[in-house]
């Protein structure tokens, strides 16, 4: 799973509109603990107890994935977020979407291969179907005709990484790399997989540089432009930036994996039936359990996946 | 008197769909937050984020649980914070979705939100789901989760694609500046970011 899409993943307040202010200022991200002295300031009762680990379960690599973190939001703000806007103000929009839909239309094989994988047959038909209408009246992809009301064969996302996650296998360690943005070992695996589908079965042009080099420029630029409101809303409403975009990834991707579940559960079920059930755990409940935390629910906290008011199961 | 059975299927059938739509009380909340953020998208810019904030707060107020809110975001360190600072982390969480919503919801060109009328019980919470139309774009998935509180239905959690976790993610979030500032250091935290958001 690449970065956008998880981007349009906005903590609960979803921006229907954008934002007056012009892209904020991530003026609030210096968030690793070593950069934090406790400040010493009288406090009535012990500090709090969810120190002591040095990342939270899940993010192993933590302190690795939060340097290439700033590394890239450090080359965003230079580089890669001016060029994208750029991009966006200089072409023409009937030609980035074309060049989105052509790219796009370019993964639907992909799309196609893991829905017979996951032994969805209707999917896969209409992955089919999508691809060849688009790809014919749709002048090689160009324009998207498939999602009209007429066909209503919207795009759908889908991948190796979602194939083993369909087939139990887990998300493995979280990783947040330059140029791929937040992922994990699972769904980078399967991202380099998706990547090779083409390349490997047809050969030429997809093998090529002069294929691979444009569509990861466009692609990457497009993506990044079309981003930018909904990343300033994340990141601007976020205290731990690096944080909330992990969070708001794992539970994207454990939503879309238990959604591909879903049909064969013995009912339909989003990760949200099954969490309600849980009770939360609100502190205040039980007093008795109260103060010092044991340090094994700690990192607990910070695990969206692990957390009993978060998703999947 | 053949009156007397039509007036009765007359009343039957008037009576079911007002059944229906009395049918649950976690729906009013709901409604109340949606019309309220329309409001406010209606009110635009004219208003300032000043202006909408201060008519999204009384709706806020009324529909969230924002102490429990706090008190599930910060997770089991809560016991641990003096209650001096707890008061004040409450405050800074309710300034801060205050803030947010008036930021973000600054501007209505024809979005619209339909609440499922079916609410579904989770144990002793209710889950209501909404979508969020805006013209020529998908639709988008938010669901509320409320609990009782006094006799009154509050929202304590909202699931944007009915994935992702509102508390979740602010767990997350905070989890690393109360780790190594405590109370102090995260309510600085969100008192910078309402005031960044215009709150």
């Amino acid at each position: 799973m690449s970065l956008p899409a998880i981007l349009p993943a906005l903590a609960a307040i979803a921006a229907p509109v954008q934002a007056e202010a012009p892209a904020p200022e991530p003026a609030i991200v210096a968030v690793d603990p070593r950069w934090f002295e406790p400040p010493a300031v009288e406090m009535e009762t012990p500090p709090p107890v969810t120190v002591t680990h040095r990342h939270a379960e899940g993010d192993p690599l933590e302190g690795f994935n939060r340097r290439m973190f700033a590394a890239h939001e450090a080359f965003d703000k230079a580089v890669f977020r001016p060029v994208a806007l750029a991009y966006q103000d200089v072409v023409p929009k009937p030609v980035r979407s074309g060049l989105r839909n052509f790219l796009r239309n370019l993964t639907e094989p992909i799309v196609f291969l893991n829905y017979v994988l996951q032994l969805k047959p209707g999917k896969a038909l209409e992955t089919a179907a999508r691809f060849v209408f688009n790809s014919t009246l749709g002048l090689g992809g160009v324009l998207d005709v498939a999602k009209l009301p007429g066909f209503h064969l919207p795009h759908r996302s889908n991948g190796f990484g979602d194939t083993l996650g369909y087939y139990g296998v887990k998300p493995g360690p979280y990783l947040f790399l330059p140029f791929i943005g937040p992922t994990d070992l699972r769904d980078l695996i399967g991202g380099q997989a998706d990547g090779l589908v083409l390349p490997l079965a047809v050969g030429d042009p997809f093998d090529r540089a002069e294929y691979q080099v444009p569509k990861g420029v466009i692609g990457g630029l497009d993506t990044r432009a079309e981003a930018d409101s909904e990343l300033n809303t994340l990141f601007s409403t976020a205290v731990d930036p690096y944080a909330t975009l992990r969070s708001v990834y794992l539970q994207d991707r454990a939503g879309e994996i238990a959604r591909l579940k879903g049909k064969h559960a013995a009912e339909p079920t989003s990760p949200l039936d099954t969490t309600l059930s849980d009770p939360l755990s609100d502190p205040l409940a039980d007093p008795a359990a109260a103060p010092p935390a044991r340090e094994s629910t700690a990192p607990e906290l910070s695990d969206p996946l692990a957390d009993p008011a978060a998703s999947s199961r | 008197m053949r009156s007397v059975p039509f007036a009765l299927a007359a009343m039957v059938a008037m009576a079911v769909p007002a059944v229906a739509e009395a049918a649950d009380p976690a729906v009013a909340p709901v409604q109340a937050l949606d019309d309220g953020l329309i409001a406010i998208m209606k009110a635009g810019k004219a208003a300032g984020v000043k202006g909408r904030a201060s008519r999204i707060a009384p709706v806020i107020d009324r529909t969230f649980d924002l102490p429990l809110m706090t008190r599930l975001a910060v997770g089991s360190a809560w016991n641990g914070i003096a209650p001096a600072d707890q008061k004040a982390l409450v405050a800074a969480f309710r300034r801060l979705t205050i803030a947010q919503y008036a930021d973000n919801f600054d501007g209505w060109s024809g979005q619209s939100f339909s609440i499922d009328p079916n609410v579904q019980a989770r144990g002793s919470d209710r889950l209501v789901r909404t979508t969020l139309k805006s013209p020529g774009e998908a639709p988008v998935a938010i669901a509320y989760r409320l609990r009782q509180d006094g006799g009154a239905w509050k929202i304590i959690d909202v699931f944007y694609k009915n994935s992702i976790s509102q508390l979740a993610t602010r767990r997350s979030d905070f989890a690393s500046v109360l780790a190594s500032g405590g109370a102090k250091a995260l309510i600085s935290h969100l008192d910078a970011l309402s005031a960044k958001a215009g709150g």
